[in-house]
Formats: C-alpha cells, sequence, structure tokens
C-alpha cells in the first residue's frame, strides 16, 4: 500500500524553478531512499512534503493516507503522522532534552490545542518507550541539547520525531558529520524503527549507506528524478551511480 | 553610616527607576525574540496605559484640546488607582490582541524597516491623537493616597513609599512572566518559537495563537508600565516615544528575548542613571546609558545573557 504518493510537484524559492515535476511513492513499511549530489533538490523535496516554505508548490500533488496535504501548513500535515528529522538536527540548543522531547507531545494535551480539533491515527512513542529506545538520552535528560555531541543530537531529533504521531518518519542527511561507528548505531536505529513498523523515506548524500538499507530508492540531480527503482537495482546500475552520485 | 544610607538609596532609586524599564524590555523583548517583530509602537501602549490609568483613576479637568473646545470640561471615571491596576493591563492586553491581528500578522514576513516604520507610524498617530483631543499639556497623575508619603526604612531612613510599590509591582508581574515562560508548556513553546519557530510547527504545533498570547502579555505589561510609571513623573503626550529608546536598549543589552536579561539590563541603566543623576551628573545621565550601552555590545553583541546565535 503506498503510504506517501507525490505526483509531478513543481517546487519554487522564489522564481528559481527548482523541482521539476517530481514524482515518487513512499510504500507503507518500507525504508525510501532518496538520493543524489549536494543541491539536486533532495532537501527541497523534503520541505514540499512537510509543509514548510519556501519553496511553495505550484502544481502537483502530494497525498499522505489517501488525504490530500499539498501546501497544508506544517502543524497539520505533521499532527496527520508526517515527521521530520531535519537536516542538521535543528534541535532546541538552549532546552533541556527531556524539553525538547516533551515538546513533541505538547499537542496531545488538550489544553495546548488552543481549540484545534486533532485526531490521531498513531500515538506517538511513549517517553518511556523512547528512552529504553536511547539509553543515552535517558542519561542526559536534564542536560542542555546544544551541549550534546553530534551523534547524541542526531538520536535526540529522532527520538523528537518518534514522540510525535508518526507513521512516517522522514530523515534528512542523519549521518552527516558522524563517526563511522557513530553512523552504524544511527543505522541501527532507523533498521529497528522500520523493523517496529514505522515507514521511512531517507534522504542522504552518503548513498553507499543508504542502499545498504533502503527498500526501494530514488536518485535526483538537479530537481528531477533520474532513477526509481529497488535498492538492489541501484546497486547494480554502475552508470547511474556513477553519473549521479559520484559512487 | 550616611555614605552606606546614600549608597542604599541610590540602590533603591537605581532599581525603581529601572523598573520601569523592566516592565518596558521585558514585552518588548519577547515580543521581538519569539516573533521577531520590532514594535516601536511599544512606547504608545505605555502612553495609552499611562492615559487610561488616568481616566479610571482620577477625574482630569480638561483646559485645551478638541474635546475642551466642544465644552467637554473634564475625562476620567474616578475608580482610583487599584481599579486602574486591573482594568489597565486588561485594556491593553487586548488592544496588543488587536494590534497583533490587525497590524502585526501582516508584517512578519517583511523587512524589519517595514516593521518599523509601520509601527512607528501607529505610535505618532496614537501620540497626536491624545495631543489633540486632550491637549498636550502636562497632567500630574497622584499617587495613591495610601501609598503616598514617605517610609521609614532601616538605615536609609525616609524613602517614598511609591516608589518602594513600584518596585514591588514591577517583582510580583516579571516574576510571573518569568513562572509562566520557564514552567508552562505555553512557556515552552513560546521558548522553542524563539530559537526555532519552524521546527516547532513541523513537530504540529501551531503557533499563531501562543503568538498573539505572548503580543498580549507584552503590551499588557507596557499598560501596567504606564500606570506605575505615571505617578512618578507627569503625563503627557511625549512620554511613550521618550521610554521607547531606553526600552529598545534595555532589551538589546539584556539579549533580545531573555526575561533575566532585561531585568539585569534594566536595573542596570537605572542604576546608572540614578547614580549619576543624584551626583549631580543629571545632564550626563543619558550620554552615560548610552555610553554603557556602547561598551556592553562592544564586548558581548548579542547582549549580556543573550544567546551566540543572532536574531536575523
Amino acid at each position: 500500500m503506498t503510504l506517501l504518493e507525490v505526483e509531478d510537484i513543481n517546487g519554487y524559492y522564489g522564481e528559481s524553478h527548482i523541482i521539476q515535476d517530481v514524482s515518487m511513492n513512499v510504500d507503507d513499511g518500507e525504508i525510501t531512499a532518496l538520493l543524489g549530489r549536494n543541491g539536486a533538490g533532495k532537501t527541497s523535496t523534503l520541505r514540499c512534503i512537510s509543509g514548510a516554505t519556501p519553496p511553495d508548490v505550484r502544481s502537483g500533488s502530494i497525498r499522505f493516507d489517501g488525504t490530500d496535504i499539498t501546501n497544508a501548513p506544517p502543524e497539520d500535515i505533521a499532527v496527520r503522522g508526517v515527521s521530520l528529522v531535519p537536516e542538521e538536527r535543528r534541535v532546541f540548543t538552549d532546552l533541556t532534552v527531556a524539553e525538547n522531547l516533551h515538546l513533541a507531545e505538547t499537542v496531545r494535551n488538550k489544553s495546548n490545542t488552543w481549540g484545534r480539533n486533532l485526531d490521531f491515527r498513531d500515538e506517538g512513542m511513549s517517553t518511556e518507550e523512547i528512552y529504553e529506545y536511547f539509553p543515552r538520552l535517558d542519561e542526559r535528560r536534564s542536560q542542555k541539547a546544544g551541549t550534546l555531541s553530534g551523534g547524541e543530537q542526531q538520536m535526540l531529533a529522532i527520538a523528537r520525531a518518534l514522540h510525535q504521531s508518526t507513521d512516517l518518519l522522514m530523515l534528512d542527511e542523519p549521518y552527516e558529520g558522524l563517526a563511522p561507528q557513530i553512523i552504524e548505531s544511527v543505522e541501527n536505529a532507523i533498521r529497528r524503527i522500520s523493523e517496529d513498523g514505522t515507514t521511512i523515506l531517507l534522504v542522504e548524500q552518503n548513498a553507499i549507506a543508504a542502499m545498504k538499507i533502503a527498500d526501494r530508492c530514488y536518485v535526483l540531480d538537479r530537481g528531477t528524478v533520474v532513477f526509481e527503482g529497488d535498492a538492489e537495482t541501484l546497486r547494480n546500475d554502475q552508470e547511474t551511480r556513477d553519473r549521479y552520485l559520484g559512487v | 553610616m550616611t555614605l552606606l544610607a546614600d549608597i542604599l538609596t541610590l540602590l533603591l532609586n537605581g532599581l525603581q527607576q529601572g523598573a520601569i524599564y523592566v516592565l518596558l524590555a521585558v514585552g518588548l523583548s519577547i515580543i521581538l525574540g519569539t516573533l521577531k517583530f520590532v514594535n516601536f509602537a511599544h512606547g504608545a501602549l505605555y502612553l495609552v496605559g499611562a492615559y487610561l490609568g488616568l481616566f479610571i483613576t482620577t477625574e482630569v479637568p480638561l483646559t485645551n484640546g478638541q474635546l475642551a473646545e466642544w465644552g467637554i470640561q473634564s475625562y476620567g471615571i474616578g475608580l482610583g488607582f487599584i481599579a486602574a491596576l486591573v482594568i489597565v493591563p486588561i485594556v491593553v492586553f487586548v488592544i496588543g490582541l488587536l494590534m497583533e491581528k490587525f497590524v502585526a500578522q501582516a508584517f512578519y514576513s517583511r523587512p524589519d524597516t517595514d516593521q518599523i516604520l509601520v509601527t512607528f507610524g501607529l505610535a505618532i498617530i496614537v501620540q497626536e491623537t491624545l495631543r489633540a483631543m486632550l491637549g498636550g499639556n502636562s497632567q500630574p497623575f497622584q499617587q495613591p493616597s495610601w501609598a503616598s508619603g514617605p517610609i521609614a526604612l532601616p538605615i536609609i531612613g525616609n524613602f517614598p513609599r511609591w516608589r518602594l510599590g513600584v518596585i514591588a509591582i514591577t517583582a510580583v508581574l516579571v516574576l510571573g512572566v518569568y513562572l509562566l515562560v520557564e514552567y508552562t508548556d505555553f512557556g515552552l513553546i513560546v521558548q522553542a518559537g524563539t530559537l526555532d519557530g519552524e521546527m516547532v510547527r513541523l513537530l504540529g504545533i501551531k503557533l499563531s495563537r501562543p503568538y498573539l498570547v505572548v503580543f498580549g502579555i507584552g503590551a499588557a505589561l507596557a499598560g501596567v508600565a504606564g500606570v506605575v510609571g505615571g505617578p512618578l513623573a507627569n503625563v503627557n503626550p511625549n512620554i511613550g516615544t521618550e521610554q521607547l529608546v531606553p526600552a529598545f536598549l534595555t532589551v538589546v543589552i539584556g539579549g533580545v528575548g531573555k526575561i533575566e536579561g532585561a531585568v539585569v539590563a534594566g536595573l542596570m541603566l537605572g542604576t546608572l542613571q540614578v547614580a549619576l543623576i543624584q551626583t549631580g551628573n543629571a545632564a550626563w545621565s543619558q550620554v552615560g546609558i548610552y555610553a554603557l550601552a556602547a561598551v556592553i555590545l562592544l564586548v558581548r553583541p548579542q547582549g549580556l545573557l543573550g544567546s551566540e546565535v543572532d536574531v536575523s
């Protein structure tokens, strides 16, 4: 079953046309990787899906779980079950680990919804489950997020996303700037999250690492999709790898 | 003994002078920090607070201005000072909500210069309308009778009761805002919004309503500042603009968006200003606060308690 369906979207930053007729599907329960070089349009595509602006989507449609979410505000898309671990993590550095996590569940408390009528398909992971998943964060609950190491901040960003109501977890360059052994532990975390039933859309420049865990892959180049297929096919497609991924 | 008394008196006076800056700066700072909105009409809210306080507290005779020409001889409902202290923040809170909805919102995504122009324009409209209607003359704002006159303090001796009142009211209000921001979900959302508003929205949190409330709270604090600051001097249409620049200075010195920063900076400026006045250097008091500001910002461009990240 297709959970996320992106159809012929065109995204613009002002007048520059940075996403050109991009279509992609993310199937329920799978890990889908969106690959490509720096500047290929990967992050912009994720921003379009999550409702962050810019870019603005001027044509095409994005459907999540059968509902049209094209150009919906990010807060509405998020409560539907799409959560984003953004590029560079964007944890709230001046807040503690516990506060960062707590923020992700504030909308589940009726007194914080300010009259919005929210109906969650997925309840999100409980605080206890989160700390069980990421014991390092448990140890650092009262520490400011800005004082964590890069790997820990990445874990916190993932944990925060899982604490939201999450059916689709979108990860933007989760391996960026991390040491190889840390990459491995993030990789293991992603595998486990996937095995526990969360659908994942993984954006990576590190194509080798991404292909290792992905089921399906899309390759973007200058705002258009130049490859789609399963990870196995991409692994054996040396020409695409040379031309668009440099690996 | 007298030296100690002098120093303590100076500190208390500085605290009182700084208290008004703090009340104005806390509101200004949370609005600037959270909404990234440069509100040059913040002084006008102080002005409205002062006139509204006057209107609620006593009956003021009208000698010139449009209303006097129309034959209205006085304004005011004479409900007393406590009534003003309760009603003014509520009314100015609502004014803040309206201002956010009908003025600020349209300018959030516009450049700072546009925000400054529109809010400064708004401030002038308010100021000149008051002058046209009520006349430009200064009105004495009576201190409430129960808080006027001196109180005998240990070491210091006699000290104006009202000044202590100003310090106490400021302390209670600022503490209240601080607790709200530090210990509630609302406050957590506002703090996170200051750091990265888009990320907060990506967590499913709608920011427009909390932002509206932040604006209202900031406005209400400016309104209260007008009521408690009014009896310290006379009320006239210029007092809003006069307070605006020191308030901004306080925000910048303390660090944008930091309540503790606004408190520390406000008290510093107030104390310095009073120190210069009391040592016979009144003419230098304005120079002093700007010089202090310049030195602090040269050493710490983000302000005393500001984060490293800039607010642009």
